[in-house]
């Protein structure tokens, strides 16, 4: 509570790109709020990563990210109200706290008939309808606009059931996605359905066409963009990715995150060409393996930076793949190709994962990332009120353990002879949340790196020796 | 109230001893599939000639591999599950199916999967909304699921396999339909305690021997005269799956009875029933998409006003209040449950619209907690009078 108020201390990003995103963001929140009081737009509640964007744009309907909301009431300390507020309601703190913040935050506008008073940027503007999904991922996302709605029963709920097949090892995928497939054309065109009756519009298959090819371009972009991260030093960290993943996650299917992410890689490539990292003496390699960050404390990211360690990968808002290595079939229509690329996304790794023993996807792109960005240490961070992100990460660990061990292993080298390597992995998991700062203690926090960075200085040594 | 006699003896020592006469069909070769929740379609398992077995959690038992292996954040009941699974107190079993039930038990598949070590398992995706699509989607994740099955025990799982193992299934709903009639008297002629702990049991049987168990019971308490308890409040208990009976034990000790429930363990594993005259893997789809009112499922609020929409969603609730004359109704929640969690403030709506006055209760599933359920359940049995 101590913290609530206080001021957050501005973190400094290594990539210019990185810093340019605060502006962006207000600008959704007030430009959502500008269209409000225009009324020549309709407004959608909705969340990232549901492969639904192209349609939202193809039919002119502004989306309003309520998650990026509330990441903005946390990260400017701003959110405990909300959620002592929902907390009044009779909703429990240990739920997830983005849907506490903007159900109180909802409740409170409705309440007044304006806005609460001093609202973040302007505040979170009142929806014309809800696009909630229900998806084996996030129990929230079906269940934040229905309780919502409570406050305002005007506003309707369109809500996308959006499955993929759970990892099997003695199962091919494929051999069950062709239902997955028609299952999810049919929810995206119940959307498309829904929309057209609450904007009294049609949908225009040629625009989203050409939305869904931009999308697909940013996607194979992004990927390439992200990959200029494994250059020693790193040109780029978590900290920054926390930031483009504003264009990645909010602003997908516009030329402006086509644009951006082109940037950025043209960023990168010169500050890879200078040898200029995010961090300059760049010690210790570390990926962010889990966890949605505190968007209250992101200043962390710059204290990892103070100890000369650096993040160049990280696998939290990571939400793409390249559209040419994924294995779907090809097709004109826009719409069967978004649920496609929905399986493709989700199923990603997991040929690669049954080749190894002990493995599955979530590990195996671990284990992918660790070798190919040459990483020395994983972070992770549960966040308590959120079971998406953060279940699971222990046992992941377990298993990174198996590999990754803290004894010398022998493998057969380049040369075609046995070699001794020291693989150790050491690994970090913070604990807080996303928006709720009563759970943050920086100096707990810090007192953690510290002793996590000395632990990396260890084994640094004994693999020199 | 246990007499300790014929066959609520019986119940008493399975109660006791959990998994004490599937460990014995497990030592005769017979493959015994477990499960945590009331949406695992358990007529597939019984058509493929394996015994279907709800694993229990213990409040007694602090958690302590299951740490190690999964995060704390999740639901302190499947927790307490995993945890038990872990240390090995069910080593009888063969087999796990996890549905899409809630995320606790989804993001926690890995870590069940990988740390159990089962020869089967497996996922059964059960979809967020109910209509048609969903309903055809449901039907080839359920034969997807048939043929897991068939590959695991070596032979095919017929329609016909299928069509009987629905029928007796629904014995065993009509039985447990049967054993709540006698809660609707006033005084109820059951126990809360005595009921639950048969339903428990029976979810570790194999569907023959739970059917029965449940004519024993009936027969026994069918053959009193009267009721053995004195007149008290009567109490709904609304929630997820309660497993133990210390909630009921302190609604019976301070005077109350508990009539009716809407528990994973009590009418939403055991009241809805599939229907025997269409094809039998489309009943299934209805009876555990349409029928199985959990809050996971997302209903759409088709009136518009949300008075119609509470009035729709809830309409179990109603029903059992209405049919058993509940006093008064406890909303009984684990900590880290998002699917109950976020329908506290629209439940505590529809039961001021019904008028049937509600206490709210957020738990942990530990029996270091039951000091102050009873202070706040007897203040509340106070209130009610």
């Amino acid at each position: 509570m101590a913290e609530e108020k206080k001021k957050p201390k501005k973190r400094m990003t290594a990539t210019q790109a990185a810093a340019s995103i605060g502006p962006m963001v207000k600008e959704f929140i007030t430009g959502t709020n500008r269209a409000r009081a225009e009324g020549k737009q309709k407004l959608a509640y909705t969340f990232i990563v549901c492969h639904h964007e192209e349609i939202l744009l193809a039919m002119d309907v502004l989306p309003v990210w309520t998650e990026n909301f509330a990441g903005i009431c946390g990260a400017k300390r701003d959110a405990e109200r909300f959620l002592q507020r929902a907390e009044s309601l009779g909703l429990s703190r240990s739920l997830c706290t983005y849907a506490l913040c903007g159900i109180g935050f909802d409740q409170w506008r409705e309440e007044l008939g304006q806005m609460p008073p001093d609202p973040p940027w302007g505040g979170q503007a009142r929806p014309d309808f809800m696009i909630s999904s229900g998806q084996i991922l996030c129990d929230p996302r079906s269940k934040w606009y229905q309780a919502s709605q409570q406050y305002m029963p005007d506003v309707p709920i369109y809500n996308m059931d959006m499955p993929y097949p759970m990892f099997e090892r003695n199962r091919d995928h494929r051999e069950v996605w062709d239902y997955y497939h028609r299952y999810i054309v049919e929810e995206l065109r119940g959307l498309i359905e829904f929309l057209e009756e609450q904007t009294g519009k049609k949908m225009d298959y040629d625009r989203l066409s050409e939305l869904v090819d931009l999308s697909d371009r940013t996607w194979n972009l992004i990927h390439e963009t992200y990959a200029l991260r494994k250059a020693v030093p790193s040109p780029m960290g978590t900290g920054d990715a926390m930031n483009t993943m504003v264009p990645m996650c909010f602003m997908m299917a516009t030329q402006e995150a086509y644009d951006f992410f082109a940037n950025l890689k043209k960023e990168l490539e010169e500050r890879v060409a200078k040898g200029e990292g995010e961090v300059q003496e760049e010690k210790y390699r570390l990926m962010w393996g889990g966890g949605l960050p505190s968007w209250f404390a992101l200043s962390d990211f710059n204290y990892f930076n103070s100890k000369g360690a650096s993040f160049p990968v990280e696998t939290t808002y990571r939400m793409i793949e390249p559209l040419y290595e994924m294995d779907i079939p090809e097709t004109k229509d826009p719409v069967e190709h978004l649920a496609w690329r929905w399986l493709g996304y989700w199923t990603f790794w997991y040929d690669k994962a049954k080749k190894r023993p002990g493995s599955e996807p979530d590990v195996e792109r671990l284990i992918t990332f660790i070798e190919d960005y040459k990483i020395d240490g994983v972070v992770m961070h549960e966040a308590f009120s959120c079971r998406t992100w953060h279940v699971g990460l222990i046992w992941q660990l377990h298993q990174l353990a198996k590999i990754y061990r803290p004894i010398p292993v022998l493998h057969l080298g380049k040369s075609g002879t046995n070699e001794r390597a020291c693989r150790e992995l050491p690994s970090l998991i913070l604990e807080s949340d996303i928006i709720d700062i009563t759970s943050y203690s920086e100096v707990d926090t810090r007192n953690k790196i510290d002793a996590f960075i000395e632990t990396l200085e260890s084994v640094r040594k004994s693999k020199a020796n | 109230m246990n007499e300790k006699t014929g066959v609520m003896s019986k119940v008493d020592r399975y109660y006791d001893d959990y998994g004490l006469r599937v460990r014995e069909l497990s030592r005769e070769g017979k493959k015994i599939i477990g499960y945590i929740c009331s949406f695992v379609p358990l007529e597939m398992i019984t058509a493929a000639g394996c015994v279907p077995f709800r694993v229990r959690g213990n409040i007694r038992e602090p958690i302590t591999k299951g740490d190690t292996l999964m995060e704390t954040i999740v639901c302190p009941f499947i927790r307490s599950c995993f945890d038990l699974m872990v240390k090995g107190h069910y080593p009888f079993l063969s087999g796990m199916v996890i549905p899409h039930g809630c995320d606790s038990m989804v993001r926690g598949y890995s870590a069940w999967n990988y740390s159990l070590d089962l020869p089967y398992f497996h996922f059964v995706n059960i979809p967020s909304v109910v209509k048609e699509s969903s309903f055809e989607f449901f039907g080839h994740e359920l034969n997807a699921y048939r043929k897991s099955l068939e590959k695991f025990v070596g032979r095919s799982v017929t329609d016909a396999d299928l069509s009987a193992a629905i029928k007796v299934h629904n014995e065993n709903r009509n039985k447990v339909r049967a054993l709540y009639e006698f809660r609707k008297s006033d005084p109820p002629m059951i126990s809360g305690t005595e009921l639950s702990r048969t339903l428990i049991v029976a979810a570790s049987l194999p569907i023959e021997e739970a059917n029965a168990l449940l004519d024993e019971v009936l027969a026994e308490v069918g053959a009193r005269k009267t009721s053995p308890f004195q007149p008290g409040p009567r109490i709904l208990i609304d929630g997820p799956c309660v497993d133990n009976m210390e909630l009921m034990k302190i609604v019976e000790d301070l005077g109350g009875h508990v009539v009716t429930d809407t528990l994973c363990n009590g009418t939403r594993d055991n009241w809805p029933r599939a229907n025997e005259k269409i094809d039998p893997v489309d009943a299934l789809a209805r009876r555990y998409l349409a029928g199985i009112n959990c809050p996971k499922t997302y209903r759409e609020n088709k009136a518009g006003t949300f008075e119609e929409d509470i009035k729709s969603r809830f309409a179990d609730i109603g029903y059992f209040a209405r049919s058993f004359k509940a006093d008064g109704a406890i909303l009984y929640t684990y900590k880290f449950c998002d699917p109950f969690g976020f329908e506290v403030p629209a439940r505590k709506a529809y039961y001021e619209s019904i008028h049937v006055p509600l206490l709210t209760l957020e738990d942990l599933y530990s029996a270091g907690t039951i000091g102050q359920l009873k202070t706040r359940i007897q203040a509340f049995l106070e209130m009610i009078g």
